[in-house]
């Protein structure tokens, strides 16, 4: 039993810590670990996946919530959408085939990948429109220049519409689609950038806390493969994002893009020699 | 430092309690499944062994009902202590959510009350949908 935990373990600190690093999110590392290295079933990966990304979330939203980097009524209104999506994304991973649902993975880590190299702006508004003004969902953020700047909220519908999209990727493949999230607050939404990813890291939880209980009632959560990975992709995030400051994050993201594809072109692989 | 633009006092209490409620469960969770897989190392290694290649294997279906599991933990079962503890774990939102539901009840915020109030049912409904299907 030590040799198979240990070995779960170690996967799910490595899957964590590049995670946290690359800042993409445990569970994109994780799914193809488990698939690829532990000869798990895709479903069961998705399920422990989701376990492990609730985790991770609570603890790095603690001091994001606290600090006041998160828009919680943002939040709020925006985990209407995740929920539906997620829960829709979960019921469909239960009815698709174990190669289509690697062959939608590998589709899911190049579309992070391009996320990854493509720059996020950060243009602000003044003023929210109507219904985000009605919703009162501007704030205040100081910048880098320890400047404080008023920002407005525009385009909910927009925002909700690709939040429906991201929680059916997360229902379905058991990854967090935090990249998509902040892309949504930050392009649509026109959040500022840190708030977007505090944002999104709190709406993970909810996001995927609503697709693992959809897989904990079907009995899709094997306890001996979710219990080790969530541990270990917990403390995993923990060393990496406590070890973040002091890397050189531009040369690393280089890296985790490569492998991000390589992990990819598996998976594809895996998925056509399957169908 | 950021700031949203929740009423100060909603922002108070949010920022206060959501951050001790996530860390409490998690904590919470963290401790019964290290619990769990220390019992099942020191009393059923090879029974947690086959579980791990029945589910290599893709023949699981680990669909206890919560008075079993409940049964189970108290009887000192690893993998229903190890089964509390991921559903703790899961919980860890829906109790947030809970939280901040019944916050903005008191507050009488009537939008955030029913935005919240959909974000609790879907992940009920989640629920009934994986027993069913």
């Amino acid at each position: 039993m030590l040799t198979i935990v240990a070995g779960l373990f170690a996967l799910a600190i490595g899957a964590g810590f590049v995670g946290a690093l690359s800042g993409l999110g445990g569970g994109v590392f994780i799914v193809p670990g488990l698939v690829i290295l532990a000869h798990v079933p895709m479903h069961i990966a998705v399920g422990a996946s989701l376990i492990s990304v609730v985790a991770t979330s609570a603890g790095a939203s603690v001091a994001f919530v606290r600090d006041g980097w998160t828009n919680l009524r943002v939040a709020m209104i925006l985990e209407c959408a995740t929920v539906t999506g997620a829960v829709t994304g979960a019921y469909m991973a239960g009815v698709i085939s174990a190669p289509m649902l690697e062959m939608l993975f590998a589709l899911m880590m190049l579309q992070s990948a391009y996320f990854s190299i493509t720059k996020h702006g950060d243009e602000l508004v003044p003023t929210s429109d109507r219904l985000c003004a009605r919703l009162r969902m501007g704030g205040v953020v100081i910048g880098d220049d320890g400047v404080e700047r008023t920002y407005g909220v525009v385009n909910l519908p927009g925002g909700a519409a690709l939040m429906v999209v991201a929680g059916v990727m997360s229902g379905l493949l058991g990854v967090g689609s935090g990249a998509l999230k902040v892309a949504a607050m930050d392009y649509l939404m026109k959040l500022p950038l840190k708030v977007s990813s505090a944002t999104s890291n709190f709406m993970i939880g909810v996001t995927a806390g609503a697709g693992a209980l959809v897989f904990l009632a079907r009995g899709d959560i094997a306890t001996a493969v979710a219990a080790p990975v969530a541990l270990g992709v917990t403390a995993g995030a923990l060393v990496g994002s406590r070890l973040l400051p002091h890397l050189n994050v531009t040369a690393l993201r280089k890296l985790f893009i490569v492998i991000l594809i390589l992990i990819a072109i598996e998976m594809g692989w895996r998925a056509l020699s399957g169908f | 430092m950021a700031k949203d633009s929740v009423t100060s006092e909603e922002d108070r209490v949010l920022r206060i309690w959501t951050p001790r409620i996530l860390r409490t469960t998690l904590v919470m969770s963290t401790v019964v499944l290290v619990a769990g897989m220390v019992a099942m190392a020191t009393q059923a290694p090879g029974y947690y062994v086959a579980r791990y290649h029945a589910v290599q294997h893709g023949h699981i279906h680990e669909n206890e009902g919560w008075a079993q599991l409940v049964q189970g933990a108290h009887r000192g079962d690893p993998h229903a202590i190890m089964t509390i503890g991921l559903y703790i774990l899961t919980l860890v939102p829906l109790a947030r959510v809970a939280f901040t539901f019944f916050l903005f009840l008191k507050e009488r915020d009537y939008v955030f009350v029913a935005a919240t109030a959909y974000v609790l049912a879907g992940l009920i409904f989640g629920v009934m949908l994986g027993r069913i299907g």
